[in-house]
């Protein structure tokens, strides 16, 4: 209890408190010599007050704050100039590979050391090896037979009695359209036909009612929808000119016309195409074939006009003369085209069938100027440079290999589909199919051999070169009393479906059997063995 | 001294790969390196490109399979055949070496 030193402010009560306490003990214990009695023993309280903390009381004062006031006005803007602009993305620059620097060669020489022996053997393994002879994996669901998907058709046209005269399917693949209009004697200037369209992908789909319909003042022969617009399409009339439309826009679907002019053919078209402008390629014109002997190429031109770019000319005098033909009649030197197929490996080379059963070899880069009747505001060229030896009638359809650059086939209207070789003048093949008119012919998008042809008593037939080159694998009965089956189409988006139109006014989609759709091991090879073999 | 050996590297990378690539059947040769780069090709841009990255993605993947699988093992060949053809890939620390080949049926 001795302090020695001077206690602090602070704990000086609590020294002192604890005096009394410690006092208060001492006075109630005995000393520790003496252990008395235990006896209970009451203690004061102790209390210590704090002297450094006084009462809190909870102090307030009152504040106030307020936001100035917020300036509001009122203006108002208006444009005066406005100005349309539109956003194109141009098609994607292919990557190319990037040069690697030759900084290494010590490394890749001894690495293709280590591995050269490995690969060497596995290679000669696998030239040997029968393991997987007749070995196949079936990855989708087979099926086995060709079956209706839809029945297609418009009720007026087919009420005035029109046929389907082509029928295209979108960019999509999702959107087939068919033109109507006749292909035999009827009243021309004055029907009016349309042009169809029905998406297939959507719920709810109508087969009687199409989801677009444009009306044409006159027939429509043929049909062609554009290669990455999914809802324009272009179609040549009875009356020579070519139009295009746009589907999307019930109210005013028509984008571009010919008009009648000094340049429009003067005969039916027979068929479009659209081909990538030459130094643009993402941009189209249209490519028109006509009986007046004329192959014009149109581009769309300001104000919805068509305008000529281009164009070529067929006379009968300048004709390559490496095959003999029939001697024209005096003074007739038109040679009426019926028929295009643009190559798919050389985008200047087309084939073009002719009314006098012969098909030309024909090229977008000729220079000979032709002999041409009637003025036209682009000089016109003679395009022919190989004449293929003819068939029995007029050539309505010829279609060139997706799969062999020198292959294509012509069909016409002695009802023979000749299989030619771009370098010789005789066809390799001759089937024929049918004892009334061939209409049309398409090679399959997906398998090498297979082709398709339209015939005029009413059925679809569908050749597998593999199987057996003479008779049809499969024949499709379109129409039940035998009219006339007057173009097909394959869809090269979804490959099993095939599109054919028939001359009571209906469309009807196929879909293939598996085996029509699915390449098989060897199937491009068999190609070129099938052009070799039959050329020798 | 350094020019004369890069050329005969050079000229032993090219003379093997041409002994590849004459075997029966062998459409395409390339060699990819670590990072999915073609740097020899016997094919042409688009089609070296896109097999260089699908290839280089599929071997690591295998590899990881066989290693996660066994970790004492390690993927030495992968063969993948197809309908039309097959490829063959040689793996190794720094390069891919890729052949397709169409063997006879």
């Amino acid at each position: 209890m001795v302090t020695r030193a001077r206690p602090s402010l602070l704990c000086l009560a609590g020294s002192a408190g604890a005096e009394t306490l410690a006092t208060g003990g001492a006075t109630g214990v005995e000393g520790p010599e003496r252990p008395g009695p235990l006896q209970d023993e009451t203690l004061g309280v102790a209390s210590v007050p704090s002297q450094w903390r006084g009462v809190q009381g909870i102090r307030g004062e009152t504040k106030s704050c307020q936001t100035a006031s917020i300036a509001t006005a009122e203006a108002s803007a208006q444009t005066r100039k406005c100005a349309d602009a539109e956003v194109q993305t141009e098609a994607p620059e292919p990557v190319g590979v990037p040069s690697v620097p030759w900084n290494d060669g010590a490394r890749l020489a001894a690495f293709l050391r280590r591995v050269e022996v490995m690969v060497t053997q596995e290679l000669n393994k696998n030239w040997q090896s029968h393991a997987f002879d007749g070995f196949e994996v079936n990855w989708a669901e087979q099926q086995q037979t060709v079956t209706c998907l839809h029945t297609l058709g418009y009720p007026p046209a087919q009420g005035q009695g029109l046929h389907v005269t082509s029928v295209s399917w979108n960019s999509t693949g999702s959107v087939v359209a068919c033109a109507y209009g006749r292909l035999d004697d009827g009243d021309w200037s004055t029907l009016k036909s349309f042009v169809c369209a029905w998406n297939l992908d959507r719920r709810g789909l109508n087969p009687q009612q199409p989801s677009a319909v444009v009306e044409v003042p006159s027939a429509v022969m043929c049909l062609a929808f554009h290669p990455t617009q999914p809802s324009h399409v272009a179609g040549g009339l009875y009356s020579g000119e070519v139009l295009v439309w746009d589907i999307s826009r019930p109210e005013d679907p028509l984008l571009w016309r010919t008009g009648l002019t000094d340049d429009t053919h003067t005969d039916p078209v027979y068929q479009v195409v659209w081909l990538p402008e030459p130094r643009h390629s993402h941009r189209f014109q249209v490519l028109s074939v006509a009986t007046d002997g004329k192959v014009l190429l149109w581009q769309g031109a300001g104000a919805g006009r068509l305008q000529l770019s281009a164009g070529f000319a067929l006379a009968v005098q300048q004709l390559p003369r490496n095959t003999k033909l029939k001697k024209p009649p005096r003074g007739e030197t038109e040679v009426g085209a019926t028929a295009v197929a643009f190559s798919s490996f050389d985008p200047s080379l087309f084939v073009l069938g002719t009314e006098g059963g012969y098909s030309l070899k024909c090229s977008l880069a000729a220079e000979e100027a032709a002999l041409a009747r009637t003025p036209s505001s682009v000089p016109l060229r003679a395009p022919a440079r190989f004449t293929f030896s003819p068939h029995g009638g007029p050539v309505y359809s010829v279609s060139c290999s997706p799969f062999h650059r020198n292959l294509f086939l012509s069909a016409g209207t002695d009802g023979h589909v000749h299989l030619y070789s771009m370098l010789q003048a005789q066809p390799l093949t001759s089937l024929q199919l049918s004892h009334k008119y061939l209409f049309a012919v398409r090679w399959s998008p997906v398998r090498p051999l297979v082709f398709a042809a339209a015939s005029g008593e009413g059925d679809v037939q569908l050749f597998d070169l593999q199987k057996s080159s003479q008779k049809p694998t499969v024949s499709i009965k379109q129409t039940q009393d035998e009219s006339p089956v007057y173009c097909l189409e394959f869809n090269r988006q979804q490959t099993k479906l095939l599109a054919a139109g028939d001359a009571k006014g209906t469309v009807k989609v196929w879909q293939l059997s598996t085996e029509f759709t699915e390449q098989g091991p060897r199937e491009t090879e068999d190609l070129d063995q099938l052009a070799a073999e039959v050329a020798a | 001294m350094v020019n004369c050996l890069s050329d005969l590297f050079q000229a032993e990378v090219e003379e093997t790969l041409k002994r590849i690539q004459s075997h029966k059947g062998v459409i395409g040769t390339m060699v990819v390196n670590a990072e999915g780069i073609p740097i020899r090709t016997t094919l042409d841009n688009s089609m070296t490109v896109q097999y260089a990255g699908l290839l280089h993605q599929l071997t690591m993947k295998a590899r990881s399979t066989v290693r996660d699988i066994d970790p004492q093992n390690d993927l030495t060949f992968l063969r993948i055949r197809s309908k039309k053809h097959e490829i063959m890939v040689a793996p190794d620390k720094e390069y891919l070496l890729i052949v397709i080949q169409n063997p006879c049926e």
